[in-house]
């Protein structure tokens, strides 16, 4: 600890004042105040705060994702990890020349959206369309709204709807069969030429010619799809954690959930052939992955506990109906994208009620 | 009553239920200011000698409220900036005053209700009043539309009124007659913690006879003592008169100058703080040295010494103050010493937390030892609502930041940040460490300025009218003088 303070302090002349490298002055601060966190204190009342701050908030969504993750290396194997430092290397380089650029602090958010991106990605995607994917997201989803904070969409859904619309063959074909056994596939690195592992159908996909994966399978993750969305279990024990933490706010999951789950038992009871049941929508594809960790996105979803109801239901429906109606096989994305263009308007309509509250009292 | 947000943060230091003694100081160095009154008048000269009781100051724009010399001594006028220092102190004579004699013609004027009100703003009793809404001094020969009475006192480390209260019901009951005599028929609401108490049964015992006092209970929870949270919960409303309020010790203070006719002259103030060794409740009269009260209770340096809690207080700034007349508290908290390696990452079980994200959440009863660190870089508004949440005057935080952001004055105005009842909770737990608290009181003197001047402009603009109407008129008459002057002429040559 020492060592690596003594270090910071003997860079320290480079990037402050007229050092040779002082335009990289955002990243020595922010790679400080990582490591040591800073002592500045209050100024004004309240002279305490409270301990939490964006570092730690951001922190808990990885941890939340961390069963989440370890599922993804067991059923899909060491690739996994490649794609993440791919995603951590190219989208933090986007922030950094950001940060350089417009001569502000580096912020927190990006810890998430690196860990979330290749999450929601199909394990055989080349390296390189992982890179220009979280590029993409992190430049257009965020930094051009102004970074972290100010941004409507969610980088990493931008991200992966850019890479659908791009390269649609690369996103929806080539699904890995999940591993099993002891080990599963944690010690393989998969790729599209490995043909053994390579399957082409996801449960949704299956579904669409009318064959049902079972559900107790999908609960475990032991199925083809998006490297971190399969295994129900662990999501909902990550999610569960970030409701805890009261980093994501439960009415979102809650509302998405429920809303989706009973759309799809109104459809399945009313024509049972045609529609699947409401428990296998909840456990198939990224429902689970984006109510928990997506929606729960608190920059872009609305601020008030009455705006993330509706934000809620409004992707809960839209989920459902375009995997039952839609070409698509899969609709949270579109649905989340949906949610977070629909978030400031419905914020909009609960401040304006509230404030016409307000304007009677005291 | 319906009351919204609210947090109490578990904090360490908080003091004990006992009230001791300091020693007698050899000099008081008494602010002239303090957060409501500017004492400008001062009616003292230097070199004076005065006994305890004795006007020193006033303030002319809040009734004259004085300012009194807690203990008989030398006055020194040139010692410090902006303070009265009293030299060569002698103990309290205890003097009763009575300005029924000296003033018989107060009494003529105004009755005995107009002596008592006389008597409380001259005797120091009339300052621990205040208007529900406002916040600032109600006048003394007004009429409120209710009085609220609070008992309770939450923020951490000012007085806390079971602590007033001990050992003097008596009083209390008595305070609660005077103050009822005062009246006509408004109501008066008595805010308590547990009305079913022993203590509640035995106010109610006391006070019985008095049907327009209310009994109130609301749950202890930060800040639902404010008093203007607590005249909206009951449906109040600020445009119906002042709301008058005030809290344990001013009660006690209308007893002691109404009963037995003395000033008030010393309080019971908290000193706590997590940098506090033993953290307790002191007798203590205005202009004791505050640098002294901090070598008595703490140890070690690079300590921050508060005027009032920890949430709403004041820096101490000057080395060499006093006490001002209304200080309830001094909060002592110790500046941050160390970087922390990967603090973030740390599992958190020393640190309390609005959020649940810190391993502490699963202790039970867990107070924090809290420095002045504000834990955190500045970010911008990650929307994530805890502002809105623990707001308790219902307003939203967010938004109005927001509102400020975008310099939108007016929507700022439409969105009440003049409901902002100051008490820090949101500046308190924002992750991203916006100064909220800050932001919003600029932003009511901003809206009160911008007001004042439209006010001015179309004051400015209604008297050029007026101007120019008269000016219109004088010319409209001139020009029909001279047009009758002109046709007088006509009609003479038509005659």
């Amino acid at each position: 600890m020492k060592i690596i303070r003594n270090i910071f302090d003997k860079l320290e002349p480079m990037f402050t004042g007229d050092g040779s490298l002082k335009a990289f002055k955002p990243l020595y601060e922010a790679m400080d105040n990582f490591f040591f966190a800073p002592d500045k204190a209050t100024l004004v009342a309240p002279f305490g705060r409270d301990p939490l701050d964006i570092k730690r908030f951001m922190s808990m969504v990885i941890v939340a994702l961390v069963p989440a993750l370890i599922c993804s290396v067991y059923f899909f194997g060491l690739r996994f990890l490649a794609m993440m430092i791919v995603s951590y290397a190219v989208g933090g380089a986007v922030e950094v020349a950001f940060a350089v650029i417009r001569k502000e602090e580096i912020n927190e958010g990006f810890l998430v959206t690196g860990m979330l991106f290749p999450m929601i990605m199909p394990p055989t995607l080349p390296l390189w369309m992982v890179g220009v994917g979280v590029a993409f997201g992190v430049l257009v989803g965020k930094e051009l709204f102004g970074g972290t904070g100010r941004n409507i969409f969610n980088p990493a859904i931008v991200g992966r709807c850019f890479l659908a619309l791009a390269y649609p063959l690369q996103m929806s074909t080539n699904w890995v069969k999940a591993g099993t056994g002891g080990i599963g596939r944690a010690l393989e690195y998969v790729t599209v030429d490995s043909v053994d592992a390579v399957s082409n159908a996801t449960p949704l996909v299956l579904a669409k010619g009318g064959e049902i994966v079972d559900i107790s399978k999908m609960f475990l993750g032991n199925i083809s799809g998006s490297i971190g969305e399969t295994s129900a279990l662990a999501i909902i024990a990550g999610g569960i954690f970030l409701l805890m933490t009261r980093v994501g706010n439960w009415r979102t999951v809650v509302a998405t959930l429920l809303s989706a789950f009973v759309l799809s038992a109104i459809f399945h009871n009313s024509d049972s052939e045609r529609f699947a049941p409401a428990m296998w929508h909840l456990c198939a594809g990224g429902l689970l992955f984006g109510a928990f960790f997506m929606a729960t996105d608190p920059v872009t979803s609305p601020v008030t506990n009455a705006g993330k109801w509706f934000y809620g239901i409004i992707i809960g429906i839209v989920t459902v109906l375009i995997r039952n109606f839609g070409g698509y096989v899969e609709g949270v994305m579109f649905a989340i994208l949906l949610g977070n263009i629909m978030a400031p308007i419905l914020d909009e309509i609960v401040f304006k009620i509230r404030i016409r509250r307000l304007a009677v009292e005291g | 009553m319906k009351l919204r947000g609210g947090y109490n943060i578990t904090l360490e230091g908080r003091p004990a239920g006992v009230v001791t003694k300091l020693p007698e100081p050899q000099r008081l160095c008494i602010p002239l200011f303090s957060r409501r009154f500017n004492f400008s008048e001062v009616l003292v000269t230097d070199g004076q000698v005065v006994s305890d009781g004795d006007t020193l100051a006033t303030d002319p724009d809040n009734y004259s409220v004085p300012l009194l010399a807690p203990r008989g001594g030398t006055v020194r006028l040139n010692d410090t900036d902006n303070h009265i220092v009293l030299e060569d102190l002698a103990c309290p004579a205890g003097k009763a005053h009575t300005p029924e004699k000296d003033l018989p013609h107060i009494v003529q004027k105004m009755g005995s209700a107009g002596l008592k009100r006389y008597k409380l703003l001259t005797l120091g009793a009339w300052q621990f009043f205040s208007d529900a809404f406002t916040g600032d001094l109600p006048d003394p020969m007004g009429k409120p539309q209710a009085v609220i009475i609070s008992t309770l006192s939450l923020e951490p480390y000012v007085a806390r009124g079971d602590v007033q209260l001990l050992n003097r019901l008596l009083q209390f009951t008595r305070g609660l007659e005077h103050l009822q005599s005062l009246l006509e028929y408004q109501p008066i609401y008595l805010v308590l913690p547990d009305i079913k108490s022993e203590f509640a049964t035995r106010v109610r015992e006391q006070i019985r006879g008095y049907a327009w006092a209310k009994l109130i209970e609301i749950p202890m929870k930060y800040p639902y003592d404010n008093f203007n949270i607590l005249a909206r919960g009951l449906g109040l409303k600020g445009a119906d008169g002042p709301v008058w309020s005030v809290r344990t010790e001013g009660i006690l203070a209308v007893d002691r100058s109404l009963t037995v006719s003395k000033p008030c002259l010393v309080r019971i103030l908290a000193v706590g703080g997590p940098a506090v060794k033993n953290p307790v409740h002191v007798k203590l009269m205005a202009g004791y040295p505050t640098d002294s009260i901090v070598d008595m209770f703490t140890e070690g340096d690079c300590l921050r010494a508060i005027n009032g809690g920890m949430l709403s207080g004041e820096a101490i700034n000057t080395a060499k103050s006093g006490l001002d007349t209304e200080a309830r508290g001094i909060t002592i908290l110790s500046e941050p010493k160390e970087r922390e390696f990967l603090g973030f990452v740390r599992p958190g079980s020393d640190r309390a937390s609005y959020s649940g994200c810190f391993l502490s959440s699963f202790r039970s009863k867990f107070s924090e030892r809290l420095t002045t660190a504000l834990r955190g870089e500045g970010r911008p508004c990650i929307s994530c609502n805890y502002c809105e949440e623990v707001c308790p005057a219902g307003i939203m935080p967010h938004l109005l930041h927001k509102y400020l952001y975008e310099d939108l004055i007016e929507e700022l105005d439409e969105a009440r940040v003049d409901l902002c009842v100051q008490c820090g909770l949101c500046s308190f737990v924002c992750p991203s460490k916006i100064e909220l608290k800050q932001q919003f009181l600029e932003a009511i003197d901003l809206i009160a300025k911008e007001k004042e001047e439209a006010r001015l402009e179309k004051e400015a603009a209604e008297k050029r009218a007026q101007e120019e109407a008269a000016r219109r008129e004088a010319e409209e008459a001139a020009a029909n003088e001279k047009a009758k002057a002109d046709d007088a002429p006509v009609e003479d040559s038509g005659e």
